[in-house]
């Protein structure tokens, strides 16, 4: 199936019990790249937000303080379902795993570490690093022959990944630059 | 003031204010409590890190109810991971529906194109640097390279890629 006709189907039903299944397993297998899943799940199986709105609520996520990704779940959850939806999301997402997490870590402290279940968190690490470059590449698709944002985008990663700036710093920096270069093309390109 | 209540207006403060994520205010969380209250040692503290990394579900939530537990028990725990959960969860709600009130006006059009770009490449960025961490050797760096190509050409389910890679992991040989 292509993307284009996946687009056009309409969304799922976004029944809070829906919201909170997806959620829960999107942060159980999230393992610091949620967004990939968070994605793939909005996206791509339910339907519950287009490409752009993700996109969106990406950003805006970014450019609000806390951890990201709890940001789209409440974010899918208030466009779908409203107040109940956004506060099911978090449930999902953030409070039932978090419980979980901290019982297994309670369990956890009282062993020392066991080495098959560390082989395995390496190697699926090492894929939800990749995961999470795809996913970024994939939602830069859209924009790959507007040379502003591949130039924007480009200097975003530089500024993080090689020169190892704080995000805070790349982001004072690259947000009223890149708005400056948005107005600037929209006056002479018009 | 009670420790458990120092402790829970200082992450809500620290939440408030941590843009990009909890990890660029660990330093400041670490300095309030092992330097200035002394609740938890600096190894205390570096465990907490490692073990919410390691166990599924949002880490950084984790690792607050772990510094809470350390300083009150369970009350502790709940106070410390709703102190660093709820606040920018607030912020989420009331910005996404901010947002979608003035879906289409001129200056989200602005906006939207020009933060999305940047929003995508710190997310490729985030993505390098945590490979950059987790990859010690070449097996792994090829897992990561193998993961996003397969995500990008087949549009395979990613947990299916994740299960792989542990198993690959369970084998020993990266």
């Amino acid at each position: 199936m292509t993307a284009a006709a996946e687009a056009s189907e309409p969304p799922l039903p976004a029944s809070l019990g829906a919201l909170f299944c997806e959620f829960f397993k999107v942060s159980l297998a999230g393992f610091g790249g949620g967004v990939v899943l968070a994605h793939r799940v909005t996206v791509e199986r339910r339907r519950w937000m287009s490409e752009a709105e993700f996109a969106d609520a990406l950003t805006l996520c970014q450019f609000l303080p806390g951890p990201n990704v709890v940001g789209i779940a409440v974010c899918v959850g208030t466009k779908t379902r409203g107040a109940a939806g956004a506060l099911t999301a978090f449930f999902g997402f953030a409070v039932v795993p978090a419980a979980i997490g901290f019982a297994l870590a309670l369990i956890y402290l009282g062993q020392t570490g066991i080495p098959l279940v560390q082989n395995i968190l390496r190697g699926i690490s090492a894929a939800a690093a990749g995961l999470m470059i795809a996913t970024g590449l994939r939602l830069m698709n859209r924009h790959r022959r507007d040379p502003r944002a591949v130039a924007v985008a480009l200097l975003a990663f530089m500024g993080l990944a090689i020169a190892r700036f704080p995000l805070l710093i790349v982001l004072g920096v690259m947000a009223p630059l890149s708005v400056a270069a948005t107005l600037f093309v929209r006056k002479t390109l018009p | 003031m009670s420790a458990i209540l120092q402790l829970t207006l200082y992450l809500a403060l620290m939440a408030s204010i941590s843009f990009g994520g909890i990890p660029p205010v660990l330093p400041d969380i670490r300095h309030f409590v092992v330097v200035a209250h002394g609740w938890l040692t600096d190894q205390d503290f570096a465990n907490f890190f490692a073990l919410a990394q390691t166990i599924p579900g949002p880490n950084m939530i984790l690792m607050m109810a772990l510094v809470g537990w350390k300083v009150a028990g369970v009350t502790g725990a709940i106070a410390g991971a709703g102190a660093t959960a709820v606040p920018p969860c607030t912020m989420y709600y009331f910005g996404y529906r901010w947002w979608d009130r003035f879906r289409g006006a001129a200056w989200q059009q602005v906006a939207r194109a020009s933060l999305a770009p940047l929003t995508f490449g710190l997310v490729i960025a985030g993505g390098a640097v945590m490979a950059g961490t987790v990859d010690e050797t070449w097996v792994a760096v090829g897992i990561s390279a193998g993961a996003a190509v397969l995500l990008l050409a087949t549009r395979s389910n990613p947990l299916w890629l994740l299960g792989a890679a542990g198993l690959l992991g369970a084998l020993g040989i990266v």
